[in-house]
């Protein structure tokens, strides 16, 4: 067989292959832009209570800046976020340090960290709204039982925030830890059996050694969560409705609330695509930062 | 085929078919539509949950298939806004309560104009029998949109043996109810002396009693009217109730709340829904020492809230005849009967005459009561919750969060109805 007609039959097979491949890649590609691209266009319309529709350009946007709940949302998005990932990172850090080293329960221990996660979010928010009920619930009995005041948790507008925090940071903190522990196992040997020649403390080996080569995996471990806690819904939703007030109010329960509740598609489409840019920003900047302490 | 066999085989199934179109009006051509499939979207709710324990009665007397989707309240309307919004005809008929989105819905097309449809019954249905109030309620426009499928309204739930062990009445004004609180607080610190909805849009449902029981309104000359006095007065009121004497952490408590704290013994007074009386109930630990009367009375008298959830045919359903059979079953009077038996109060006064549903509520002193308040409410009731206006859901999370601001302690009086007028009045203004 000549070259010429080798590359045409290794042409002809390409294009046979991109032939069958295309209506899969169409209809994926499709079942992402979709929905995209029509969020995008409802953001500049506006829908009146009754549903009454109207192209108002950027006007959703606009109002964005003016709207109190708005900036509001953003800032208890952003509380809820930060106080929830620093707990998650430290705790998940630990636990796994913890789990690396307790070699003889390493099944039983796995299974119990698994458990939080692995339980719908609904099913933990309701489990959660009934243990931190200030009247019947658990967590007061327990508080009381051993001379503390009882709390109001997650009726309190200054502790309703910390205490959802708290919740998620039970669900997920082990999700955290078996990611780190992977890090940790996959850790050269060689680095501590040189650390250990030259006597290094423990403390020096975690501070020097473990922790910087531990950070792209902590960093990928934020990444994950990050992406999840700035979209944060069910447990919140289920708990507190964004209450009391509009103390746990985040911008993703604020934008269905307008959506769902009130009707303004529109205006909660302009506040979803906002929030989605806030998602996108926080990843490219962990990703900037996992390429700088990348080893 | 032996005697036996032959009635088990014929005549019973003869008869029972005899019974049921007789109690469904023989004259009528059930069987029109057979072969149909209806679309029911449904809130998980007793009232739905009682109907659909009926389902394959439908579907007998019909021929016609009933398929269900059933969510919880707030996922039912997010599914209908989906549906609706995309002009699908995959809902056919829905629940909705026309007291909260009925102004919505109706302005935005969303429910098919169920008047004409009322002529096209069967002999036995009775429409002059249902409750001519809550068929004014579910009426925009002079067109009748939804089939009403029960009353309801908040009423006073007591416990007789703390009332009793405290030497309190039984509240008959809401002075009283302050007075009991207090004096029950004094009893007996174990109890919560008095527990009301406090969770921000599921305020509106209890205050809009005390609201136009003290007098007050929600609008004045197109204004929204909280900064009234007697707004204020009943801003106050039942903040004050909540804060001083109901239960920590009562800014998150709705219905599944409350029932849940009086069920389990650990409250006195409680303002709830009438429909709780099966979950408040449920276990039997309350049926001995629980009294139930109407909402008490302030200066302007008893003003119930009495509203219902009603059956609708959707705009966009490609079968509205035959959707309508089902909403027509789902409200003759016998299929409301049988869920009165199952503790839905019926929204036709003629049901609560009927000698089975009499002798069902012969069988507890509770029952009787609560079948003397809901006459109350059928007689005196009020369906505004809310302000009646287009945004009535939206306008429910202002007055909750008056009520909020007031019970945290985070706004006076005055700063809080000022902020839920001027916040109301820009929702009134919207077209």
């Amino acid at each position: 067989m000549s070259q010429a007609t080798a590359t045409l039959t290794q042409d002809r097979q390409r294009l046979e292959l991109s032939a069958l491949s295309a209506p899969a890649v169409i209809f994926t590609v499709g079942m992402i832009a979709f929905p995209v691209v029509y969020t995008v266009w409802l953001g500049f319309q506006s829908f009146s209570s009754t549903g009454k529709q109207s192209f108002v350009g950027l006007a959703n946007y606009s109002k964005l800046l003016t709207d109190y709940e708005f900036w509001h949302g953003l800032w208890v998005t952003i509380a809820l976020y930060v106080l929830s990932l620093v707990l998650q990172l430290v705790l998940g850090v630990w636990l796994a340090l913890v789990l690396f080293h307790a070699k003889r329960l390493h099944g039983l221990v796995r299974s119990l960290f698994i458990s939080p996660f692995m339980m719908p979010p609904v099913v933990a928010g309701m489990m959660w709204l009934v243990i931190l009920d200030p009247s019947l619930g658990a967590a007061n009995y327990i508080l009381q039982s051993i001379g503390l005041p009882p709390s109001d948790w997650l009726a309190s507008p200054t502790l309703v925030i910390p205490t959802i925090a708290l919740v998620d940071t039970w669900q997920w903190t082990p999700y955290v830890a078996l990611i780190v522990l992977g890090g940790l196992q996959s850790l050269p040997p060689s680095v501590y059996e040189a650390a250990q020649i030259d006597g290094a403390s423990p403390l020096k080996t975690f501070q020097r050694i473990t922790l910087p080569l531990l950070l792209p995996t902590i960093v990928t471990a934020a990444i994950l969560r990050s992406v999840d806690l700035l979209r944060f819904f069910d447990i919140i939703y289920i708990t507190t409705q964004g209450g009391p007030g509009n103390a746990s109010n985040t911008l993703n329960i604020y934008g269905f609330r307008v959506g769902f509740e009130f009707f303004n598609i529109g205006y909660a489409s302009a506040l979803m695509l906002t929030l989605t840019a806030i998602v996108f920003g926080a990843v490219l900047a962990f990703n900037r930062l996992r390429g700088a302490v990348a080893w | 085929m032996t005697a036996k066999t032959l009635m088990a085989h014929v005549a019973i199934p003869i008869l029972a078919a005899a019974t049921l179109s007789q109690a469904h009006g023989a004259d009528f051509n059930w069987k029109k539509f057979q072969g149909k499939t209806i679309t029911f979207l449904a809130n998980s709710n007793p009232i739905s949950q009682a109907l659909l324990t009926q389902k394959a009665d439908f579907e007998k007397l019909t021929g016609m298939t009933l398929k269900v989707d059933t969510y919880q309240e707030q996922q039912m309307r997010q599914r209908l806004v989906t549906v609706m919004n995309a002009h699908s005809d995959e809902v056919d008929v829905f629940m909705t309560l026309p007291s909260r989105e009925g102004e919505q819905f109706a302005a935005a097309g969303w429910y098919a104009d169920l008047t004409p449809m009322t002529k096209n019954v069967a002999g036995n249905y009775d429409f002059a029998g249902l409750s001519q109030a809550l068929l004014k309620a579910g009426t925009f426009n002079g067109k009748l949109t939804s089939m009403p499928m029960n009353i309801e309204g908040p009423i006073l739930y007591y416990r007789t043996d703390i009332l009793k062990k405290c030497g309190v009445e039984v509240p008959k004004t809401i002075k009283d109810v302050q007075a009991a609180a207090k004096k029950l607080k004094a009893c007996d610190s174990s109890i919560t002396p008095f527990v009301s909805r406090g969770l921000k849009p599921a305020v509106a449902y209890t205050f809009s009693n005390m609201l136009h029981n003290i007098g007050g309104s929600y609008m004045a000359n197109g204004k929204s009217n909280l900064c009234s006095p007697k707004g204020k007065e009943a801003l106050e009121t039942y903040s004050g109730l909540l804060r001083d004497y109901g239960p920590p952490g009562v800014v998150n408590y709705s219905f599944p709340q409350i029932s849940a704290l009086y069920r389990s013994g650990r409250s006195a007074l409680s303002f709830e829904s009438s429909n709780e009386l099966r979950t408040v109930m449920d276990g039997g630990a309350r049926l001995k020492d629980t009294g139930l009367a109407p909402f008490p009375a302030g200066e302007a008298g008893q003003v119930p809230t009495a509203i219902g959830w009603g059956l609708t045919i959707s705009a966009h359903s490609k079968q509205q005849e035959a959707a309508w059979y089902f909403v027509q079953w789902a409200t003759s009077p016998e299929i409301q009967k049988r869920m009165a038996l199952q503790g839905i109060a019926p929204p036709r006064p003629a049901v609560a005459k009927d000698p089975e549903y009499r002798k069902w509520i012969d069988e507890a002193p509770v029952r009787k009561e609560w079948q003397a308040a809901l006459d109350v409410l059928a007689t005196k009731g009020s369906s505004e919750v809310g302000y009646p206006i287009v945004a009535n859901p939206q306008s429910r999370e202002f007055i909750g969060q008056a009520v909020q601001d007031l019970i945290l302690k985070q706004k006076t009086v005055d700063q809080a109805c000022a902020d839920a007028d001027k916040a109301l009045d820009a929702l009134i203004a919207q077209k």
